[in-house]
């Protein structure tokens, strides 16, 4: 059976055993406990010294209340972009391509500042719907696309973590066959193309990172507005 | 490396989760020596020797004596064009996709490596730093308090001048002291004795008055008539 570009879509199984529980389960290896000792080695020195800027600068437009979700959003934030990171390597199983897991993320979190900013303060929550200073006229208008907005946060976050990742993946397996096919026929264009590749394995590099601190980013900006 | 970082996380899994410590506790059975927790033995200056940044030098110390300086590559050759020849390895388009990401890793690795690496050691040379400059500064403040307190000890010796100093001080006060008392007493003595000598003075002055009174007017009424009409 020959390995065609929608089969990334679908969650692959080997031998009865979902690749998505190993993927999920392999960045917990990547990041050993620190040991009881006041000087590490360096790779923990290092993932400490990040894990703790990091989430210091995550914290910083929050208010005390929610301080609450800094473990949650920084063990979120490590565990994306190290899934998105791992899944640029050959023969990988990216678990964030898949719509299910990122809207499991998306939903839940979103709804969650949602209900505790309409339990904690509804008023506030509610106000969010009208930007100040609109016109008189535009405010019902105003509202039902507010509303509208809040609704498809859930989504959007979702969606956007997933279509990046698919399409830099499928990018990179297009142009990848280009390169294969083309190398027999035109060698000169088939190194061009890899030229492509090489910069187009660059770019996804970037986008892996920035769309795990994109989605980490936003679900703090939500949690700002409400709690 | 892998098959080290197998070893770690191996090592981690046993002593995390919830059965970790019935493992630890089965194991202690095993074990011959006494187990004590501290000092916590030193982690190793320098991670693992590996040739081209992932083969370990064990396998090349391994591999040595049968096969010299060459038989790891002739190994790693041999599996290579094995796996090619036989197609168990197919080259497709991942390939491709597993050069480029590869050399993207390489290019990271060498060119951001060195500067990682420092950074991780200043991180923790900055902590021993730290600590380091703690101890200096007490160490710094204690050894001023014994040069402090040798000082004050240096001081009392002298203290036995500035009591003398004082204490004469204090005679010649007092002997100022009685000196004027003296000096007044002698004055308010001489000024009685004075007294005493104008009181006589002043008594024969009388009495000499009186008597030279007394003869002039003895004299003048002894001057008769007749003494009267002879002038």
């Amino acid at each position: 059976m020959m390995v065609s570009f929608f089969d990334q879509f679908a969650s692959p199984s080997y031998l009865g055993i979902p690749n998505i529980a190993v993927a999920i389960a392999l960045p917990w290896v990547l990041y050993p406990t620190p040991p009881a000792r006041w000087i590490n080695n360096r790779l923990i020195t290092i993932q400490g010294w990040f894990i703790n800027r990091f989430t210091n600068q995550l914290m910083l437009p929050l208010n005390v209340g929610g301080h609450k979700w800094a473990l949650l959003l920084a063990s979120l934030m490590i565990f994306l972009i190290t899934i998105n990171m791992l899944g640029l390597l050959p023969y990988t199983f990216t678990p964030t391509t898949q719509l299910s897991l990122n809207m499991g993320f998306a939903v839940p979190l979103w709804l969650a500042t949602v209900i505790i900013g309409m339990r904690n303060q509804p008023t506030i929550a509610l106000g969010h719907l009208l930007p100040e200073g609109t016109p008189i006229p535009l405010i019902p208008v105003l509202i039902i696309i507010e509303t509208i907005s809040l609704l498809i946060r859930p989504l959007a976050l979702g969606v956007r973590l997933t279509a990046n990742l698919t399409a830099g993946h499928l990018l990179i397996q297009l142009i990848a066959t280009a390169v294969f096919v083309l190398l027999p026929m035109m060698p000169t264009v088939a190194i061009l193309t890899a030229a492509v590749l090489f910069l187009l394995t660059l770019l996804e590099v970037a986008v892996a990172m920035i769309q795990a601190y994109v989605f980490v980013l936003l679900l703090s900006l939500y949690l700002q507005e409400n709690v | 490396m892998l098959s080290r970082l197998v070893l770690v996380s191996g090592h981690t899994l046993k002593n995390s989760g919830s059965f970790g410590a019935c493992l630890v506790q089965a194991s202690r059975s095993f074990h011959q020596s006494s187990q004590s927790l501290a000092p916590v033995p030193p982690l190793p200056e320098k991670g693992g020797k590996v040739r081209h940044g992932i083969f370990p030098e064990e396998l090349f110390t391994l591999l040595y004596p049968k096969t010299g300086v060459t038989g790891p590559y002739m190994l790693g050759t041999g599996l290579l064009l094995y796996m090619l020849s036989k197609e168990i390895y197919v080259i497709n388009h991942e390939t491709f996709a597993a050069a480029s990401i590869g050399a993207v890793v390489i290019y990271g690795v060498k060119k951001f490596g060195p500067s990682v690496a420092t950074f991780a050691d200043k991180i923790n040379e900055d902590k021993v730093a730290k600590a380091q400059e703690v101890k200096d500064q007490a160490m710094a403040s204690l050894a001023q308090g014994i040069e402090d307190e040798k000082k004050e000890q240096w001081r009392v010796e002298g203290r036995h001048m500035l009591f003398d100093a004082k204490r004469n001080n204090v005679a010649m006060l007092l002997e100022t002291n009685y000196r004027e008392r003296l000096h007044m007493v002698t004055n308010e003595v001489k000024k009685r004795l004075d007294y005493q000598v104008e009181l006589q003075n002043l008594h024969r002055r009388m009495e000499q008055e009186h008597m030279v009174n007394w003869v002039e007017q003895s004299v003048i009424k002894s001057i008769t008539p007749q003494q009267v009409q002879r002038i």
